[in-house]
């Protein structure tokens, strides 16, 4: 594969013209940065986990909409939760609706259907057969990766750290050569296409420990900065207007809201540090919520921050700006 | 092998030396990231690598001095050739000194290579002048902490002591037993309920505390605490007990040693089947040989031994510490294991009643 035919991730906002229909339909207002960029690009080259770590709010959920977005790839979302095992990932076999549907025919005195393998549509059918094992079983997201044949898909996997202990290392079992599994139930293997095997992403937020070692070797990994860079956050807030179509707030708001808000976020004491949503959310309100937009010089006079409450998300937090007065 | 691959392959070898854990499949992924053009320039590479083999900002931050040093020895040696042809693989191109454009400032090395090699060039993979770079190379090392086992895996090895037992309520939904019933009777009638199972394990720690085990309060403290909450064992069945230098008497409920209990009320609470795990650095902490705390631990092992044969002891200090002190000694009248991940698992392994399979011999 040259440079030329791979696929290439340029953060620049722009759509193939014939996206997969399960692409996600709008644009993101996400600034990849160049070394981000390039993590993204290797991890598709090399087709290895890209783990993203970082602060709540820096937009490691949003790359995968990104991506998925711009290479016009389909995205299937896993939400980890504690509960949440390896397998719920790769399909899930309804054997009590099987059992339904054959009391059922019964009951209609219809007389059994021939356990054909011969109808092995892949999309659940309108006309169950419970003869037919296949139709029963329903794939996770990384089931329906596995299973694409004309590009590969962007699986996102969040907040991979709520999970179980095994968890990661039972995914790397799938996550790696031969990136097949089988459906116990149909004794069928699924094998991913070497040429379109899934885009994995995850995140994790470090809520506890570490992820075991075998696990992160075989992850690229990348740590998310919060947008410290007062330039990048303007570019950010154009971006995020420019998509919604709205006009942005006049440039000397935004540059005042931009100055206070990082100079807050370093000198303060944070146990709860503001993410970027909520600056956007708080430059929103600024901007639109009372008829005139906030001035920017009554901005950098105020002790106290205006809107508070989307910016304090913790009793501590709340009380230490309190007392600062 | 041209001098990218050489860079990757003597960086790999030095981040393994310097505990990366890393395997010949990231290695492989380093040549084939290289390969597919993601290490064009230095900047480039050192990227790629950092995004590859580094897994934490502790480790990012370990990579870079490494990184520095690769690239002083490397170097001096573009005098001799072009560095890095650009594009793909390519052999060797000829010698033209003007091409040498270093793409960033090399540090100054302190002991250049001689221009004049001797002619064995293949076998100068790995030059032998490593001696005084060596040196520079642990220097990172030194500032790590000392942390022989995580909270994780400590977590992990918990979830071995297990005794298994289904006598909860009867409220466990079987769907496979379920359907392989009605399947058999032709009608269903009832859906087949399982026993909930519990973990039957007990565990009775007692902890060492104070002196010399002071600097090791946080592992004991991490120890008593996953062993109770993470939950792979009832947070009833374990109980801890804390002491100092030898259980003798009576043991404490806490840490600072102010709430007593009697040895004998604690011992009375064990039955053949309570895992005892002792964790205590034996003398080995200051290194003396001391009678008395070796009779009194002797003693106290042997009181144990007529309540539970359940018994292991975890010793905070690397076993090469132990010999010519009373740990020695007591090793010897003991499973003693040191703190950690191996050493946990092995304790583990004795207090769930499966043979020994490390014996201590202080011949080590």
């Amino acid at each position: 594969m040259t440079p030329a035919e791979r696929l290439t991730f340029y953060g620049d906002g722009r759509q193939p013209p014939s996206p997969h229909a399960d692409a996600p339909p709008t644009p993101e207002a996400y600034l990849v940065s160049e070394p981000l960029r390039k993590a993204v690009n290797l991890a598709i080259y090399l087709r290895r986990p890209l783990l993203l770590e970082g602060d709540a709010g820096c937009g490691k959920t949003r790359l995968a909409y990104s991506v998925a977005y711009e290479l016009g790839l389909p995205l299937y979302r896993w939400d980890v939760r504690s509960s949440t095992k390896a397998q719920d990932g790769l399909y899930e076999y309804d054997a009590i609706l099987r059992l339904h549907d054959v009391e059922v025919q019964k009951g209609l005195g219809l007389p059994p259907a021939p356990s054909t393998e011969a109808d092995s549509d892949d999309s659940s059918p309108d006309h169950r057969n419970p003869g037919n094992p296949k139709h029963y079983r329903r794939f996770g997201p990384l089931g329906r990766a596995f299973r694409l044949r004309t590009c590969p898909a962007v699986v996102l996997i969040d907040e991979i750290d709520k999970a179980d202990l095994d968890f990661p290392n039972d995914l790397l079992t799938v996550l790696d050569d031969p990136w097949a599994f089988t459906i116990r139930e149909t004794g069928e293997t699924v094998t991913a296409d070497p040429h379109q095997r899934p885009i994995v992403i995850i995140t994790s937020n470090k809520e506890k420990g570490n992820l075991p070692a075998p696990f992160l070797r075989r992850c690229l990994y990348r740590y998310l900065d919060f947008p410290n860079d007062p330039e990048q956050l303007k570019a950010i807030v154009d971006r995020h207007y420019a998509l919604r179509q709205e006009p942005p707030p006049a440039a000397p708001l935004t540059t005042a809201a931009v100055e206070i808000f990082l100079s807050d976020r370093q000198e303060r004491s944070w146990f709860k540090p503001p993410g970027t949503s909520e600056f956007l959310d708080w430059l929103r309100a600024l901007h639109s919520f009372a008829p005139e937009p906030y001035s920017p010089t009554q901005l950098r006079k105020d002790t106290v921050l205006p809107y508070p409450e989307l910016l304090f998300k913790r009793q501590d937090d709340w009380r230490n700006a309190a007392k600062a007065l | 092998m041209n001098d990218r691959d050489e860079l990757v392959q003597r960086l790999f070898l030095r981040l393994n030396q310097s505990q990366f854990q890393l395997g010949l499949g990231e290695y492989l992924a380093a040549l084939s990231a290289v390969e597919g053009g993601f290490g064009q320039s230095l900047e480039e590479l050192e990227d790629t690598l950092k995004l590859l083999w580094c897994h934490s900002l502790a480790e990012q931050s370990q990579f870079e001095p490494l990184w520095q040093l690769e690239i002083a020895q490397i170097s001096p040696r573009q005098r001799r050739k072009p560095p890095f042809p650009g594009g793909r693989k390519s052999g060797r191109l000829p010698p033209s000194p003007s091409s040498a454009a270093t793409p960033r400032p090399s540090p100054p090395t302190p002991h250049p290579l001689p221009l004049n090699s001797p002619p064995k060039a293949e076998t100068g993979v790995l030059p032998v002048q490593a001696p005084s770079r060596l040196t520079m190379a642990e220097e990172p090392l030194s500032l790590q902490a000392y942390y022989p086992i995580s909270r994780r895996s400590m977590v992990y090895n918990w979830r071995y002591l297990r005794r298994p037992v289904a006598d909860g309520p009867q409220d466990v939904l079987d769907v496979a037993a379920t359907i392989q019933q009605v399947s058999r009777q032709g009608f269903y009638l009832t859906p087949v309920y399982r026993r909930r199972s519990r973990n039957q394990a007990r565990l009775l720690l007692l902890v060492d505390q104070n002196g010399s085990m002071t600097p090791f309060h946080h592992f004991t403290r991490a120890l008593v605490e996953t062993a109770r909450d993470t939950g792979a064992l009832e947070p009833d069945n374990v109980s801890a007990f804390y002491f100092q230098n030898v259980p003798m008497g009576s043991l404490y409920r806490d840490t600072h040693l102010t709430k007593p209990v009697g040895l004998r009320a604690v011992l009375n609470s064990c039955d053949g089947g309570t895992s005892v795990l002792i964790v205590s650095d034996a003398g080995a902490g200051r290194g003396y040989r001391t009678k008395d705390r070796i009779r009194g631990s002797i003693r106290f092992l042997t009181q144990l031994r007529r309540y539970t044969t359940l018994i292991a002891w975890l010793n905070p200090m690397p076993q090469h510490r132990w010999v010519g002190s009373s740990a020695d000694v007591i090793a010897n009248a003991v499973p003693m294991f040191q703190m950690d991940n191996e050493g946990l698992g092995n304790a583990i392994d004795v207090i769930r009643g499966q043979p020994l399979t490390y014996p201590y011999s202080s011949s080590l």
